[in-house]
């Protein structure tokens, strides 16, 4: 009880070290759980969904499935449940903007169930559509309302029975998007009974519930069950939405792993140093009350108990606070991109795993530190310490030139002499500027994608979707009216050496709006022979110039093989380019799917779904990007609130073991300002060698982040000279400024009190 | 001989808790130049503060003390500085060097705030710590490491050395060593020498024995032909 207060006291009095294991602790866990319950959260929302709407396991594309096609696939071993789907694009007549309704004729879905969110849940006995809730949501769009598509210029209408989320909709947005609007498209889901034909559905999709993961002897299997008669199989590892979403949540997940163990390990040190300072401090006592009788063991578990509460209390209130809090940060921005029926964060056990491994290693550390209590007799611990010995370590050696002044000296043997403190001032100040240059390396990196995808790449200023429908004399009409060039763009399957992989086919006519840029980044033109594989595919199949590609088209069932005449690197559409002088050459016909026009064309033409101003397009770039931002918000105020708790905790801990030898210099006629510069240089040394290591982990952190952003994603690291300067310039200031928070204090050393005795 | 030192009508209180303390009461006393002094006193008595007062530590609530015709009592903190850096050599209990410095460099470190101090080699020399030069304070003995204090007090020059209780951590025949060093600085060398001491039986080789007791001055004695340390101390 008595050793309690003792401990409360002890606290109290030297609060801002006790705070700064307390608040290192909080921090570690609080961004740990905050970062982790949001991905975490966004990870099981994602997961709850697929195991609710039983998300089918592998699609087939194809012309036309019948229900014997479907039969012969269920025959497939581990193959447990087939849905065949008919999926139309259709206009949604009665809006403006005419939006393409993805139309999912179905009989009662099992696979890829639509999950009910207003009005009724889909039923196949009644008739009427159940449209996908954000579309609803952007139109304005109730129960009850009726809903007019066109199909290949027919128009129907049907009642809106309810609205729903399929769970293939999680990361969608309409062809001309980069980023989703919902206005812009929607789906609907329509009961096979209320399609004005009869007899079998013309299916378009298959959709299968299989427990096989080895994709590529599954679809061998099935290819060779259909007779191959299909287009595209895909594995779920390769269905957009489902990868895009995953790679979103791994993305944060690496992040939200690597910066908390740099605020646990930064946690421990400051466990490390307060307590062995506080055990030399405290020796006499110790001694004390050995001599009163308290057994090692009791005045060991006293000490121990100060880590042990203080990160307890840390821990758990950062374990409470962090899901609840940084989560909401993300998820405004987050579900303006992807559609998922709840939000939240979640608690992991991982989670109360990093509490207790906090608890246990910050324990363990203040165990450390007092070990030496174990040894030595009473009598020992009641006489002051032996100073430490000093000698002439490498550290001088290498430092110290001749005639080497005072400041230089004094500084190069204190750092060699306090070497934990020194490498924890490091450590800190590393961590700072690492999280600042990758921070703003991110910042520079996403703009840089914007220069590349937006002025590089993309030189139109206005391009039109053509729909579906549009006839040649439209398009061509169109084309004339914009002074447009056309390009056709399909998603595409491509093979190497039985390894599959798909993207984005860009087949273009004469296209001048559309700039190259070759691996480097230079300017490049695209050959008009053969086929361009962009740089990240390239790599991912690990192809080069020269070697041979099959592909075709989704839609098309004959596999082409060309040869790969150049690589090119684009930031956001992986996948392959040609011309349109070689597509026909191979025997298909062009079908332009855009038009590209340098014209700030306005109004509606005939076959034309939609027009997009390149103005709209960066918009929706930038409102992407928004969650991006708010991690590099957070991760700069962390870093500077690091470097700030360090080195603060590092100039108390310095402050009280050098107080004496302070009280000397400015006794013997030390000006308090000069005590300051002495203090100053070695700050300044020990930060300078913090940033010179910080920006290369920063860079590499960097580059770490940019490796987890997914295949479809290619980034090049750029960090801007500014930001460098930015980085180093907000540490120095961090470090410049806790130094001048003690500079009252060095005014105030008690020259007479310190000098008298040895305490 | 002129006075070097003039303390006139010192009072020092300190606030404690509510009330007040007063630490030295009325006090009055003159030092001349070269002179070796005691200032006896028991525990509590006030002898500290004078020396905290003399040595620029610390500021008088009234009177004067005069320095060299200067009164420090009405100093800055910056001209404090400027006074201990120029005139006033310090010599403590635990000797209080630099850790980190050698035996030379902290001896040395005086250049840094005087620039009429002597040269390091020469007053190691004098003290007898030439051998020890390169050594750092932790491999010297405590008379050692006390002799390497009075080297660093006495090479920047000042006018006078003060020292507070120089004997208290060491032997009784180190310590008649270090005294006798002081007391040949002040007789060979001129210096102003004041020690601050509870100890009586060193009275007897100073010049002059100012005694504090309960904050006051008890009784000043001037010894015409003073004895050697060594006599006095056995």
């Amino acid at each position: 009880m008595m050793l309690l207060r003792k401990m409360l006291r002890d606290m109290r009095r030297g609060k801002m070290q006790f705070v700064s294991i307390f608040l290192m602790s909080f921090l570690g866990v609080f961004i740990y759980t905050g970062i982790g319950g949001e991905w975490y959260g966004l990870q099981k929302a994602a997961d709850n969904f697929y195991q609710e709407t039983h998300f089918a396991d592998a699609w087939l594309y194809g012309q036309g499935f019948s229900e014997k096609d479907a039969e012969a696939v269920r025959k497939i071993n581990g193959v447990t449940r087939v849905e065949p789907r008919l999926s139309l694009k259709t206009i949604g007549e009665q809006f403006d903007n005419k939006p393409v309704i993805t139309l999912l004729v179905t009989e009662n879905p099992m696979i890829s169930k639509p999950k009910r969110i207003r009005g009724d849940s889909f039923s196949s006995a009644e008739d009427g559509v159940w449209i996908s809730d954000r579309f609803a949501e952007a139109k304005g769009l109730q129960p009850g309302d009726s809903l007019t598509l066109s199909y290949e210029g027919k128009a129907f209408t049907k009642m809106i029975r309810g609205t729903v989320m399929s769970p293939e909709y999680v990361s969608s947005s309409a062809s001309g998007d980069l980023t989703p609007n919902f206005n812009n498209f929607g789906y609907a889901y329509l009961p096979a009974a209320s399609l004005p034909i009869s007899g079998e559905l013309p299916a378009t999709e298959l959709l299968l519930d299989t427990e096989r993961t080895d994709s590529v002897r599954l679809e061998a299997e099935i290819a060779d069950a259909l007779g191959g008669t299909y287009s595209v199989f895909l594995p779920r590892s390769r269905f957009e939405s489902y990868t895009q979403f995953q790679n979103e949540v791994q993305q944060h997940r690496a992040m939200g792993s690597v910066f908390p163990l740099a605020f646990l390990a930064i946690a421990l040190l400051t466990i490390l140093t307060t307590m062995t300072r506080m055990v030399n401090l405290q020796r006499i006592q110790i001694g004390t009350l050995k001599a009163i009788g308290f057994s090692r063991r009791r005045i060991l578990q006293h000490y121990v108990s100060y880590g042990f509460w203080l990160s307890l209390v840390g821990a758990l209130l950062g374990t409470l606070l962090g899901p609840l809090t940084l989560p909401r940060l993300f998820y405004p921005s987050m579900s303006a991109y992807y559609t998922l029926p709840r939000w939240g964060a979640a608690q992991s056990p991982l989670f109360y795993g990093m509490a207790v491994m906090t608890v246990l290693a910050a324990t363990l550390t203040t165990y450390l530190a007092c070990r030496e209590l174990l040894q030595g007799t009473t009598a020992e611990a009641l006489r002051p310490k032996a100073p430490r010995a000093v000698r002439r370590g490498w550290l001088e050696k290498v430092l110290l030139r001749r005639n080497a002044g005072f400041n230089t000296r004094w500084n190069v043997r204190d750092m060699s002499r306090s070497r934990i403190r020194s490498l924890m001032a490091v450590v800190g100040v590393l961590s700072c500027t690492a999280l600042l240059v990758c921070a703003f390396g991110m910042r520079d990196s996403v703009n840089d994608v914007k220069t590349w995808q937006y002025e590089e790449i993309n030189r139109f200023a206005t391009r039109l979707t053509v729909e579906e429908k549009a006839t040649s004399e439209q398009i061509a009409a169109a084309q004339e009216a914009v002074n447009g060039e056309a390009i056709m763009e399909s998603p595409v399957e491509l093979r190497v050496k039985g390894v599959k992989s798909s993207g984005l086919a860009s087949i273009t006519d004469q296209v001048t709006l559309i700039g190259g840029t070759d691996a480097s980044r230079h300017e490049m033109k695209f050959p008009a022979d053969g086929i361009s594989i962009s740089y990240k595919l390239a790599n991912k199949l690990n192809v080069q110039s020269g070697d041979e590609v099959e592909w075709h088209l989704y839609g098309q069932e004959e596999w082409t093989s060309s040869t790969i005449s150049a690589i090119y690197r684009t930031p956001v559409a992986q996948g392959i380019t040609m011309s349109r002088t070689y597509y026909e050459q191979q025997g298909y016909d062009f079908r332009p799917t855009s038009l590209l026009t340098a014209e700030q064309a306005g109004g509606t033409f005939p076959g034309i779904a939609s027009l997009w101003a390149k103005s709209d397009l960066i918009a929706g770039w930038d409102k992407m990007t928004d969650s991006m931002y708010i991690m590099v918000y957070l991760l700069i105020f962390f870093a500077v609130l690091l470097a700030l708790v360090v080195l603060y905790h590092l100039g108390l801990l310095f402050f009280t073991e050098k107080e004496r030898e302070l009280a000397t210099l400015k006794v013997i006629g030390f000006s308090s300002n000069r005590i300051r510069g002495l203090l100053l240089t070695q700050n300044i040394w020990l930060s300078l060698l913090g940033i010179l290591l910080g920006i290369p982990t920063g860079i590499g952190l960097l580059a770490m982040m940019i490796k987890t952003a997914g295949d479809s994603f290619d980034m090049m690291i750029v960090i801007q000279a500014r930001s460098y300067l930015f980085s180093v310039f907000l540490t120095l200031i961090v470090s410049v400024t806790v130094n001048r928070m003690f500079s009252g204090k060095i005014r105030n050393v008690d020259m007479v009190g310190s000098l008298k005795g040895v305490d | 001989m002129k006075p070097i030192i003039e303390f006139v009508h010192v009072v020092k209180e300190y606030g404690v808790g509510e009330g007040v303390f007063r630490a030295l009461d009325d006090v009055s006393f003159v030092i001349q130049e070269g002179e070796f002094v005691v200032i006896l006193g028991p525990s509590g008595a006030g002898k500290s503060t004078v020396l905290n007062l003399l040595g620029g530590m610390d500021r008088a609530s009234s009177g004067e003390i005069r320095i060299k015709d200067q009164n420090i009592a009405g100093y800055s903190e910056q001209q404090l500085t400027e006074y201990r850096a120029k005139n006033v050599g310090f010599v403590f209990q635990f000797y209080n060097l630099i850790p980190t410095l050698t035996a030379w460099e902290n001896v040395a470190l005086t250049k840094e705030i005087s620039g009429e101090s002597l040269d390091a080699d020469e007053v190691l020399a004098s003290v007898g710590l030439a051998p020890h030069r390169n050594q750092f304070p932790s491999q010297l003995s405590g008379g050692e490491q006390q002799r390497v204090a009075i080297a660093r007090a006495i090479c920047k020059n000042p006018a006078m050395l003060l020292c507070d209780e120089p004997t208290g951590a060491l032997d009784s025949e180190t310590g008649t060593a270090i005294l006798t060093l002081l007391q040949k600085l002040s007789r060979e060398e001129g210096k102003t020498v004041i020690i601050v001491t509870h100890n009586s039986s060193l009275a007897k080789a100073a010049d002059k024995v100012i005694s504090i007791r309960n904050g006051k001055v008890h009784s000043v004695e001037i010894h015409e032909e003073p004895l050697a340390v060594s006599e006095v101390r056995e």
